[in-house]
């Protein structure tokens, strides 16, 4: 039995759980490669238009494996937390692949609650059940699986430069170093470290979060808004960088509660979508890191938006 | 307290009915125009959907007449509309408005006991007695449904009149005269009258208009400005059309949802193509087209805000269904730079396709 295991949306995050568990089972695993141009293509020819970069990029790795699998895995990621979701599309993911691409092979969607054991042991024995009927194998897959995720540490945390920015997003478009054209490695050059959400303390998270009015119901709103908020207000950064896919509509909240929070402070946000183009991008990068230089050297700072450039800039 | 709402279809007239009955003091904004889109896309998140902005665009105009509350819905996700309540908050608190929101949450995000501290701020504002509170909250209830009956029959008709237009006129005298209304009742007895007079319009019963059924998300469904008039239009060929998202069945579903009762029609009929819940109303979407091809329908329209998450969703969906049944489905996305032309060229292709299959012996009919 090949199992396939498509390389997008949180597959950066949980492989070693999702890999483990399978291969604790027995099963043999086919994993799409990175993200490329032809994955890509094959993703928009398929997926619905109005679908955002990192849906469309997960539907080219289905109909990149579809045929190198006997049973393919559609992660219906429904909650990795209490009373959040993660987005509707997360929800409907498995309906919408199949019902986009011809031709799949047999497919796991079972709806996986990671916010309980429980919920974890149901979606487990459900899509354990698809390989084997061993149901103690199963368990003692699953337990193996969780143990390798807690071991698991990802994020970045760029150390010895002189600027720091936060990188935010949702890792999809953070990890995905084809579709964010790794913005990472053109901040490091032009002398900018990264951050990102993993670094951040959840304690100091937690009462930025709970200053709002309500809670926001997405785990990424919480994780995003809380480790902007937090690293600016202890200014363990002197700008945000935030990588958001067109259309995505939890981003469009997102970026509306930090703009509120964390008024003019410099943040740079940059819409992906399948058109982009990587002059533009580079372009605004080093833009921005212009920008974050000169700020440091003049006294009064650079508004990010204009609202008070100075007109008494000290000599440098 | 003045309070007001954002508008959605004729949910202003209950609103009116009720805040009428408890004898507080309100301001329903203007009927929806360009001037309240304009007003909330300035202002408004560019990439959030359009119900946010025509919702910005109705509190500013009504709190230029003199409104300093607002209550509206809230929801805890996954779609967007849970998050509307403090984006709104902080964006008119920005443009310097002082003004208080009343969220009407779900009691299993904000508690039973906050929802009933937030709904008793409503009910203290009111001079009435209890008794007379509980009947002007029966009063707008029975408004709702009978506005919602009374909109389903002329939609309905409009196949079927014989002099064309007459079903619109009423529907639309009906809405006006009922604003005019001082009193629940006064409103309520408008309303029989116009139903009786619905009833009794001339119809030719062996016509067999077109049928199509409107599905998808909700606001844009209810509420006809932002569809830019997609009933009326269809009324206007002469197309028989049938809704099932109305306010009143919101209402039914929100409280039968937490025993998972609620709509048991639309559960069965969806389980095939969507059989989870994902939010927003992308699984009534899919279920409702199912349900009207069953139903006898030529065709159904689906229509959802540019980047609406959970439509997409069932957009997807949507091409499925319709090369299994062979039925056809339009789907439409509206934002506040849809052109009409474009949108009723459209909408015309869509109605002479179906028109066609019916001379070629595709079609059921």
């Amino acid at each position: 039995m090949k199992v396939g295991i498509p390389r997008g949306l949180l597959y950066d995050q949980y492989h070693p759980f999702f890999t483990r568990f399978f291969t604790e089972l027995g099963a043999e695993l086919a994993v799409s490669p990175p993200t490329n141009r032809a994955i890509l293509d094959a993703g928009i020819q398929c997926c619905v238009d109005e679908a955002c970069l990192p849906v469309k990029v997960f539907h080219g790795h289905v109909s990149c494996l579809k045929a190198q699998c006997d049973l393919l895995f559609i992660p219906r990621i429904m909650r990795l937390f209490r009373s959040e979701y993660i987005c509707p599309k997360f929800c409907g993911l498995p309906e919408m692949v199949l019902n986009s691409i011809y031709g799949l092979p047999e497919t796991i969607t079972e709806p996986f609650y990671a916010d309980s054991m429980a919920g974890l042991r149901k979606w487990a024995l459900r899509a354990g059940a698809r390989i084997t009927r061993d149901r103690r194998r199963i368990k003692a897959a699953l337990e193996a699986a969780i143990a390798e995720q807690l071991r698991f540490k990802t994020g970045y945390d760029d150390q010895g430069y002189p600027i720091r920015v936060a990188l935010a997003g949702h890792p999809y478009n953070l990890y995905d170093t084809f579709i964010n054209m790794n913005v990472r490695k053109k901040l490091n050059q032009l002398g900018i470290g990264v951050v990102t959400e993993e670094s951040a303390d959840e304690e100091e998270m937690a009462p930025e979060v709970a200053a709002l009015f309500k809670k926001p119901f997405w785990t990424f709103a919480r994780k995003t808004y809380g480790f902007i908020a937090a690293s600016v207000a202890r200014g363990r950064v002197q700008g945000v960088v935030y990588i958001s896919s067109f259309a995505c509509g939890i981003d469009s909240v997102i970026l509306e509660l930090v703009r509120d929070r964390i008024g003019d402070f410099p943040m740079l946000v940059l819409k992906i979508d399948e058109h982009t183009g990587e002059a533009g991008v580079d372009t605004r990068i080093e833009a921005f890191a212009d920008m974050l230089e000169r700020s440091g050297r003049v006294e009064d700072h650079h508004s990010p938006h204009g609202q008070r450039l100075s007109c008494c800039e000290s000599p440098v | 307290m003045k309070i007001t709402i954002p508008h959605m279809g004729n949910v202003y007239l209950a609103a009116k009915a009720l805040f009428d009955g408890l004898g507080v003091d309100y301001v329903i904004p203007p009927m929806n125009s360009k001037a309240a889109l304009e007003i909330g896309s300035l202002h408004s998140p560019e990439e959030i959907c359009l119900p946010f902005k025509i919702m910005v665009g109705n509190y500013i105009q009504a709190i230029e007449q003199g409104a300093d509350t607002v209550i509206i819905t809230g929801s805890c996700g996954p779609c967007r509309f849970g998050e509307y309540c403090e984006m709104q908050m902080k964006l008119l608190r920005r443009l310097g408005y002082q003004v208080d929101f009343i969220v009407i949450d779900a009691p299993k995000c904000i508690g039973l006991k906050e929802l009933m501290a937030r709904i008793a701020r409503v009910a203290a504002a009111s001079p009435r007695s209890r008794a007379q509170k509980w009947r002007a909250l029966a009063q707008a209830v029975r408004i709702m449904n009978l506005l919602d009956a009374i909109e389903a029959k002329a939609h309905e008709k409009a196949g079927y009149e014989k002099v064309r237009g007459t079903c619109k006129r009423l529907l639309h005298a009906c809405r006006q005269e009922a604003f005019r209304c001082k009193t629940p009742r006064e409103m309520l007895r408008c309303l029989h009258e116009y139903s009786r007079r619905l009833d009794q319009v001339p119809c030719d019963n062996s016509a067999k208009p077109i049928r199509i059924a409107i599905i998808g998300e909700i606001y844009t469904v209810i509420e006809p400005f932002s569809n830019l008039y997609i009933e009326d239009k269809l009324m206007d060929y002469g197309i028989s059309t049938k809704r099932m998202m109305t306010p009143s069945w919101w209402m039914g579903n929100t409280i039968m949802s937490p025993l998972k009762i609620n709509s048991p029609g639309i559960r069965m009929a969806s389980r095939d193509y969507l059989p989870y819940y994902i939010g927003g109303h992308a699984r009534e979407c899919v279920g409702e087209a199912v349900l009207s091809w069953k139903e006898g329908f030529d065709g159904a329209i689906q229509i959802f805000p540019m980047g609406c998450m959970p439509e997409i969703v069932s957009k997807a969906i949507l091409p499925a269904i319709a090369r299994d049944k062979d039925f056809p489905i339009l789907s439409l996305v509206v934002d506040e730079m849809t052109g009409e032309a474009g949108y009723v060229t459209r909408i015309e292709a869509f109605i002479d396709m179906l028109e066609r299959r019916r001379s070629h012996a595709v079609s059921r009919h």
